[in-house]
């Protein structure tokens, strides 16, 4: 079997409970959606709800809810923080997100309130690598076409 | 292991959501052990799918007429119509340490195989067919759901046909049909089939909860011990049933994203052609092909498998019916490509429309964010 190729931008920063990705510039203010690999599993998403501006989460706790091919399930915070902004382009045509998961298909914002621990959970830099090759074979083990 | 095994009959179609929903939180909280339970619905219970519209759905007057239940599934998927033929099948296990979204497709694939070894049991040469349902010869005969709580208990839910009542079914559920006659009926049986179809024998519910039973304790090597709901779980699920599905705002919710049915009819040779596509964003749900040309039926049904959750780009839409083409060649013969692509192409033109039309008009509220109820 061919493997299959994912893209996951090395700058970004991956929950690797949840295949959630983050990316976080030079503010307090961080980018969130769904890597890959999660997207790949799920299948295409026909549905996505995400909680108001403002709401205030824990790391790991709901930030909305999703209807995949494959499952529904809540959307996680792969950090703590303030929801700052919700993608509405993407609660109306969810096919953004699996088309262009890192682009236009981001799904919040958030004002991250405890990032330097947190973000020592999350996969990012010379880590990168070896887990997406790691989660490649795993994947391959299970076959895609299941 | 040892898993709980619970079965009940006849249930209240709010009480069999909100004992499910519970023991998945419940054991992704840890404190059940994994819980298998079959049962039946109380005749009848018409289930929506965690994001449809009801109205969309249901034909909610002659629910109300014959006393059917209607209700909101945590777990995706279409509308379906439940009762004593049918048995429903909840299966809890803990999800917490689960990387659950990169392990949808195979927690989908292991989960289903304890009921296609169950099926197999039986006599009935059932298989996975892609995405979620279990399929016999290109007909469904179960369909598949998983949903993860937020404790994260995962809870996969089928619905199994061992019979079916096809004319009120088609009385309760919004069908492509335009009125319920011997055609409407004709084509759902070529779609779907059941237990006893399958076997040729009159096979009670028993003789399948043993079969699934058997399934389940084979692929997952877990033993089964005779459970029933503790006072606690009774009264926990109780309360979850009073807050949640017996609650109009679950039931009625509107969705964001509100369904778009579009349909084209187009001549060809062979005879009149219509498709119909239930389109949510830029997914086709559901394809209906419907006219009097002659093909197989199990062709058909497979050809509108492919198309539950397929994309809606035209480049999309060739390359599956080219696959498709391939694959049953004669059997579809008199059926030519170019037109059923076209008709497919113009239904979802409509659809599309319908789609615009009601986002530039949306509706005054909105799925609750995080909604669920937990207790």
């Amino acid at each position: 079997m061919a493997q299959k190729a994912f893209e996951f931008p090395e700058e970004l920063y991956y929950d690797k409970n949840h295949h959630m990705w983050v990316r976080k510039d030079n503010s307090a203010t961080i980018v969130v959606g769904i890597d890959a690999i999660g997207l790949d599993n799920l299948g295409d998403l026909a549905y996505i709800t995400l909680r108001p501006e403002g709401t205030v989460v824990k790391k790991g706790e709901t930030v909305g809810t999703l209807e995949a091919a494959k499952m529904t399930g809540d959307v996680f915070a792969p950090v703590s923080g303030r929801i700052i902004a919700v993608n509405n382009a993407c609660v109306e045509n969810p096919g953004l997100v699996n088309s262009d998961a890192y682009g236009k298909g981001w799904l919040l914002t958030m004002e991250a309130v405890n990032w330097e621990e947190e973000s020592s959970q999350l996969v990012h830099g010379d880590d990168l690598e070896p887990w997406i090759a790691a989660e490649i074979q795993r994947l391959e083990n299970q076959g895609f076409d299941a | 292991m040892i898993w709980r095994y619970i079965h009940d009959d006849h249930v209240d179609a709010a009480f069999g959501l909100a004992a499910d929903e519970y023991m998945a939180s419940a054991v992704g909280r840890g404190i059940s052990e994994p819980v298998l339970r079959l049962y039946t619905y109380a005749d009848y219970a018409a289930l929506v799918g965690r994001f449809q519209d009801v109205e969309n759905e249901i034909q909610l007057a002659a629910c109300r007429e014959n006393g059917v239940r209607v209700n909101r599934r945590p777990t995706g998927g279409g509308a379906i119509f439940m009762g004593h033929g049918q048995l429903g099948v909840a299966l809890c296990v803990p999800g917490r340490q689960e990387d659950t979204y990169g392990r949808a497709r195979e927690l989908m694939a292991r989960f289903s195989e304890g009921i296609i070894r169950g099926l197999n049991r039986l006599g009935v040469q059932a298989r996975f067919r892609r995405k979620n349902d279990i399929e016999v010869e290109g007909r469904k005969i179960a369909g598949l759901g998983i949903y993860r709580d937020n404790s994260g208990g995962l809870l996969f839910h089928s619905s199994i046909l061992l019979d079916m009542d096809i004319p009120m079914m088609l009385r309760v559920l919004q069908t492509p049909f335009e009125k319920l006659s011997d055609k409407a009926i004709h084509t759902v049986d070529q779609r779907i089939t059941t237990i006893r179809r399958e076997t040729g024998r009159e096979s009670d519910m028993e003789q399948v909860r043993q079969a699934i039973c058997a399934g389940y304790r084979e692929v997952f090597k877990s033993g089964l011990e005779e459970s029933d709901f503790t006072h606690a779980e009774r009264e926990a699920i109780a309360q979850l049933k009073k807050e949640k599905y017996e609650s109009e705002s679950w039931i009625f919710q509107k969705p964001a994203v509100k369904d778009a049915v579009g349909a084209a009819r187009i001549k060809t040779p062979a005879g009149l052609l219509e498709a119909r596509v239930t389109l949510a964003g830029t997914q086709i749900k559901a394809l209906y092909i419907l006219g009097d040309f002659f093909v197989s039926e199990k062709a058909l049904a497979d050809v509108e498998g492919h198309f539950r959750w397929h994309g809606s780009a035209p480049e999309q839409i060739d390359a599956t019916l080219h696959l498709l083409y391939e694959k049953h060649g004669g059997a579809l013969a008199s059926l030519p490509a170019d037109a059923l692509r076209r008709a497919i192409r113009t239904a979802l033109d409509r659809a599309r429309i319908i789609s615009k039309k009601a986002a530039d008009e949306p509706y005054g509220c909105f799925v609750t964010p995080g909604g669920n109820v937990h207790v």
